[in-house]
């Protein structure tokens, strides 16, 4: 009787010890379970299409992630994310190439997050309002430079930068295509955007378990006053988290043109750095730094993407979308925070 | 009649017994030392008594009144006051609003009446012989005045019994006795107070009587005037004491590996002093005399404006702590939790963190590898973890600071730095600790060793350099090592240095 109830005290503990520590796993399940019921008929493409919709998120949570560890945040990635896949545009609208584009992409990501970076890790700003405040600067630069920007460089757009079929000479474009296929293909019935972001996640995942750098991260985060006494310079960790960040705001503007062929500056990734802070806090990283796993990311961009789903299959307003995942989000801290609790009730 | 009777209090953790039939007594107008190694069941103990944790079972008596449940509201209302050792101050507050704070007189109308809670402040600061002025921020005052306002503060509202953590670690000597006079002036009017204490001279100073409590269970108590320091230690530890004193050992010194030259920064000046291998000096001052400076100094954490710093003969290419850990300088800061400790990390990753910045440049981790560094530091260390994946913060305070010596151990640094290595870890852990640096030593590493704890340096130093406001006032030999010496040294009550003791 006695062993009874320990065991079944013990099992009551190690459940809930799980839930502690994979919760993202289990919120994804429980979204998982709810869209496969509410689906009717669940195909393999469907299921696809919620990686290639959790892509871009995902890639610029991943980012988002790292910050977070050491304990600071960035506001500015959804603004940067139209500021750079708008001059993305303009670069393949005047180059034509495809790989210059990326490669500006890519660099222009970079310049953007080492400015957060240089401010946030050796001026000392407060990084909330650092990138509050280069979240109004780029999206500001992004909407006024459509404006002033020659139209034929806007491919004939007007206040959206759209992918031109034809360089300003007049050439038809064959990149633009293999741009398109790109962002909308699929390898072995895997879009090719998902493929990146699971790489991706496989990548980051990797550095910030088995690598030097990536415990670097956790030390700042848990403690910044001991880990620049354990010899850790603090400044360029945090200038290496935002730079990292920038890169893949970079990557995922590339998919962005990809598989939109345009940018609108005023709505191109509005809200993203909130979608993008809540799957990192959904994957169970702690703001305040230090605590959380990388994966938990990579389920928190997918949960949300679910969500979508599963209104789009109730018919419901999208509206409410927000809302739902809102709600969601307090629900499973709530959870986080409480369960510890319930677990030590459990313990006595 | 006691104003406090716990009598066989019992209290269990998840199933892990942590008191066991523990009393305590406290007579009205009595200090009463509780001793015990940290993890004794001290904090428990008292914990239990301020209503933070329910007991299990046993009575607790206060003023004649046995208190079935106690609770933190309860505990207050009573008049029993804990003084943690990390104080409990709002720093951006007056000293006023945090003696009223939650408590604060109102005028008719809501408004707050901060004419009589200024007068109020200044009598009780009068009657109490405290000079403090109420309108200071907090954040301005001394380790010793922010001690002094807690205690003013439980007074004011009526505590018969005050509980002072630990009161005195973050005091210098003259504060120190500035405490003791109030402490030994509210006595005699009645109030009592629970001392806890890891320094021997402070706890046979002040107190009346004492507890000794090991593992969770009630050893002794009695009367001070019938013990000795002696005695109270090895209760407190129980079998195995004594191998703590006289683990000095004279040995061969190597060559001069550390040489600091007119070296001169922030808190200390003209700093020259040369340290050969194998060797250890300690340092020691008052507080704020410039020794720990020095030290943050050498080690790159604070820059030093004049003067060099030579390793092996070779002055420290640039400052700064990378600086000096590429030259083979390690240091062990103060105030392990602040400095040391990276509360979300395993063991292991807080054993490698340093190592790992020297090493940069291959990122990938091995994990076998820093697993067999973390056998021979946890053989060699024996720190006592179960495993080295556990959360740092899981090991006791010795542990831990074995851990941290293990981290830059494993920089295979060849100066070490440490600065009041000791702190807060409990008697046989620090008789450890002495033994352990007397081996670093014989293995030829080059220590420096600052410590406001004399009888420290008397178990492991070679030499002692004293400070005095910012400078080197004497230099005294193993032989000559004791309290009182380096007492009138660091005071600069001695006048045998050439004039250089008036301002």
């Amino acid at each position: 009787m006695n062993n009874a109830q320990a065991g079944s005290k013990k099992a009551g503990e190690n459940i809930l010890t799980f839930i502690g520590r994979h919760s993202y796993i289990v919120v994804f399940v429980l979204i998982f379970i709810v869209y496969m019921l509410t689906t009717s008929g669940l195909t393999w493409g469907g299921m696809m299409n919620i990686f290639r919709h959790s892509a871009v998120v995902g890639i610029i949570a991943l980012g988002m992630g790292l910050i977070c560890l050491t304990g600071e945040i960035d506001l500015s990635v959804g603004s940067m994310l139209a500021f750079d896949a708008g001059f993305s545009v303009v670069v393949f609208n005047k180059t034509g190439s495809i790989i210059l584009t990326l490669l500006f992409a890519l660099a222009f990501g970079v310049v953007c997050g080492l400015i957060n970076g240089l401010l946030v890790g050796y001026i000392q700003m407060p990084a909330f309002i650092v990138t509050l405040a280069t979240m109004l600067i780029y999206r500001s630069f992004a909407q006024y430079c459509c404006q002033r920007i020659d139209k034929v460089l806007l491919g004939g757009g007007s206040s959206v930068y759209k992918m031109s079929r034809k360089l300003p000479d007049g050439t038809e474009l064959a990149a633009y295509q293999r741009m398109y296929n790109f962002g909308n293909g699929k390898i072995a019935t895997l879009p090719i955007v998902g493929i990146i972001l699971i790489l991706l996640t496989i990548l980051f995942v990797y550095i910030s378990t088995s690598t030097k750098f990536g415990k670097k991260i956790y030390a700042v985060g848990s403690n910044t006053k001991g880990a620049q006494m354990a010899g850790i310079n603090v400044a360029k960790v945090k200038v290496a988290v935002f730079v990292i960040t920038g890169l893949l705001v970079g990557v995922s503007a590339f998919l962005w043109i990809s598989m939109n062929a345009s940018a609108d500056p005023a709505t191109t990734g509005n809200s993203y750095e909130m979608y993008a802070i809540a799957a990192v806090v959904l994957g169970g990283i702690s703001m305040s730094g230090g605590k959380g796993r990388v994966l938990g990311i990579f389920f928190g961009a997918l949960s949300y993407t679910v969500i979508d789903k599963i209104i789009v299959a109730l018919k419901m307003d999208s509206l409410i979308n927000n809302a739902i995942k809102g709600i969601i989000l307090i629900i499973v801290i709530m959870v986080q925070i409480v369960g510890p609790k319930v677990r030590a009730r459990f313990k006595k | 009649m006691s104003l406090l009777e716990m009598s066989d209090i019992s209290k269990a953790f998840n199933g892990v017994t942590v008191l066991s039939g523990v009393s305590l007594n406290v007579e009205k107008g009595e200090v009463h030392a509780l001793l015990g190694e940290n993890g004794a069941g001290k904090s428990t103990l008292m914990n239990i008594l301020t209503g933070v944790y329910p007991k299990d079972t046993g009575t607790i008596t206060f003023d004649g009144e046995t208190i079935p449940a106690m609770t933190i509201p309860l505990s207050e209302q009573k008049g029993i006051a804990f003084v943690h050792q990390e104080l409990n101050l709002f720093n951006d507050l007056t000293v006023c609003d945090n003696i009223f704070m939650g408590k604060e007189y109102v005028k008719r109308g809501g408004m707050l009446d901060k004419r009589k809670m200024m007068k109020e402040a200044r009598e009780l600061f009068n009657s109490l012989g405290v000079d403090i002025d109420p309108t200071e921020t907090v954040s301005g005052l001394s380790a010793s005045k922010k001690q002094l306002l807690e205690i003013s503060k439980a007074l004011f509202f009526n505590a018969k019994l005050l509980i002072l953590d630990e009161p005195t670690t973050s005091l210098n000597n003259e504060e120190v006795d500035h405490l003791f006079s109030i402490v030994n002036g509210l006595k005699e009017q009645g109030t009592s107070f629970i001392f806890i204490s890891h320094k021997m001279p402070e706890i046979f100073r002040i107190s009346d009587r004492y507890t000794i409590l090991r593992n969770g269970r009630f050893i002794e108590t009695g009367k001070i005037a019938d013990t000795t320091p002696e005695q109270v230690a090895s209760k407190m530890v129980g079998e195995g004491f004594s191998a703590a004193a006289g683990s000095y050992t004279k040995r061969e010194l190597g060559d001069v590996v550390l040489k600091l030259d007119h070296l001169s920064g922030e808190g200390f000046s003209d700093i020259s002093l040369e340290a050969r291998k194998g060797e250890v000096i300690g340092l020691t001052g008052l507080q704020g005399s410039g020794s720990s400076e020095l030290l943050h100094s050498i080690f790159g954490v604070t820059r030093h404006t004049s003067g060099s710093i030579l390793v092996h003969g070779q002055p420290v290419s640039g400052q700064g702590i990378h600086s000096a850990m590429k030259a083979g300088i390690a240091l062990l800061p103060p105030n392990r939790k602040e400095n040391s400790v990276l509360p979300d990390m395993t063991i292991l990753e807080n054993m490698v963190a340093a190592e790992h910045t020297l090493s940069g440049n291959k990122q990938h981790i091995s994990v076998k590898r820093e697993l067999e560094k973390y056998e021979k530091y946890h053989e060699m260390l024996s720190i006592k973890a179960e495993s080295p994946l556990d959360p740092v913060i899981s090991l006791s305070g010795g542990n831990q600071q074995k851990v941290f010596i293990a981290r830059w151990l494993n920089t295979e640094a060849d100066i070490l730095l440490l600065d009041n290595p000791t702190q807060g870890i409990d008697i046989g852990a620090k008789a450890e600790i002495y033994h352990l640096i007397m081996e670093l030593a014989k293995s030829g590493k080059t220590i420096l060793i600052n410590t406001l704890e004399i009888p420290e340096l008397e178990k492991v130093a070679d030499s002692c350099a004293v400070f005095y406001n910012g400078s080197i006032i004497k230099t005294l030999p193993h032989e000559e090592i004791d309290e009182t010496t380096v007492m009138l040294y660091s005071t600069n009550a001695v006048d045998d240095n050439g004039g250089n003791n008036h301002e």
